[in-house]
């Protein structure tokens, strides 16, 4: 909440507390607890966790990957693999039978997009700030239960 | 360099809008080398004109995104150690500045008997712009780029007193067959740039509530919220006055000629 509300007010209805922990309202869908408590196991990783030097990932890498995740996966989206990166960047990967999808989250608005297509053998990359419709429709197509893409984007 | 912000002509204007607060601010990525114990250092930047300081939960990084539909759920992941967001407030505590390691905010606001004027958005901007030169230049002396913002918002946050009056009488959007006793209502727009690309987002957020001599008010709350077109400041403020003249545009869309009269519409 950045307002600062100096002039008092009363909600009728109440409105609801802002947690400053972990938060996930009723509606979160199943890939959002297996990615959530995945990401805050990365956020935690020790200096070095690596054997070498790397750190863990950064939390605005972190919160950048959940935001991006949320315009990506579909109520029914299989929970990706979560894969922190050596200087704070982070891959999500999804990989099934029609094909391969690599997100690699350099930094927040910085994402290099990538994607192999088992049946016609092609790959694909791209350099995305802040717009997942392309990454939403790879994962999309290589899911096991696709969707109606065009209904579902925004 | 000294710019001078001016108002576009264009844009809806009120002699006495229902303002209560404005914020704008930015959000960056963490500057190596900064760390929590600075922080009286970057106080010592604005004392002279924010000379008290209050303590506050930090804000979690928030990030604009946009692909399939989604129900706006809100997840927080928070590490445990984070660092404190400090407000720096003027004498009369009507101005402040909100502070943490990834954020700087500037917001404007009614306090006591709430007859403090706005200063209007340009000087606002003026301020914000001047405040983040300052934390730059502080910043640089542990790493560069200083600031490399990633995310910029800008809110309007309205009080409307409404009497005894129904809510149609102010907000076009919130019309009751039966008056409800009371509501909260928000809806989601992605805005597109020329491209037709999304570039941000707009919220509205509009519920009753009551205030002292229980005055029954409709919270009004317009934001836009998104990545600038680049990292540095100049670009920010770009994002920050395009989406002020956003919410200054659907502020007069979304309310009505009854309320305009009220406010005294001058364009």
């Amino acid at each position: 909440m950045i307002s600062t509300g100096a002039s008092k007010v009363s909600y009728l209805p109440e409105r609801p507390n802002i947690a400053r922990r972990l938060l996930i309202e009723p509606n979160s869908f199943a890939w959002q607890d297996a990615a959530v408590a995945r990401l805050e196991e990365l956020v935690r990783l020790e200096k070095g966790w690596d054997g070498y030097s790397a750190s863990p990932v950064s939390l605005a890498n972190a919160a950048f990957a959940l935001q991006m995740l949320e315009v990506i996966c579909g109520v029914d989206s299989a929970p990706p693999q979560i894969v922190p990166g050596f200087e704070g960047d982070l891959q999500i990967e999804w990989h099934t039978l029609k094909g391969d999808v690599e997100l690699h989250v350099k930094a927040p608005n910085d994402v290099h997009a990538w994607r192999f297509d088992c049946e016609g053998g092609a790959e694909e990359e791209l350099d995305l700030r802040n717009d997942f419709l392309v990454a939403a429709q790879w994962v999309n197509e290589v899911s096991e239960h696709p969707i109606a893409f065009a209904a579902a984007a925004a | 360099m000294t710019h001078a912000t001016s108002r576009p002509d264009g844009l809806p204007d009120f002699r006495n809008p229902p303002l209560n607060e404005v914020v704008l601010g930015v959000q960056f990525s963490p500057v190596k080398g900064y760390q929590q114990i600075y922080a009286g250092e970057v106080w010592n930047l604005f004392k002279p004109e924010y000379p008290q300081v209050q303590e506050m939960p930090p804000l979690a990084p928030e990030f604009e995104t946009f692909g399939l539909s989604s129900p706006s759920a809100k997840i927080n992941l928070v590490t445990g150690a984070a660092h404190d967001r400090f407000w720096f407030l003027t004498s009369t505590g009507d101005e402040l500045i909100q502070f943490q390691h990834d954020r700087l905010l500037h917001n404007w606001r009614k306090v006591g008997d709430e007859t403090n004027p706005y200063p209007r958005f340009e000087a606002m901007l003026d301020r914000f712009r001047s405040e983040l030169g300052k934390l730059q230049a502080y910043m640089a002396a542990f790493s560069k780029p200083a600031l490399a913002i990633t995310q910029c918002e800008v809110s309007y946050i309205n009080h409307i007193d409404v009497d005894s009056s129904r809510v149609a009488d102010w907000l076009r959007f919130a019309s009751f067959t039966n008056e409800p006793d009371d509501f909260a209502l928000n809806f989601r727009q992605v805005i597109r740039d020329k491209e037709g690309r999304p570039s941000a987002r707009f919220n509205c957020e509009a519920a009753t509530g009551m205030k002292s001599g229980n005055r029954q008010t409709i919270v009004l709350t317009l934001s836009v919220r998104g990545a600038p077109n680049g990292p540095e400041i100049d670009s920010a403020l770009d994002f920050v006055t395009s989406g002020r003249n956003v919410i200054v545009s659907r502020f007069a869309e979304l309310t009505t000629d009854f309320a305009h009269e009220k406010w005294e519409r001058i364009k």
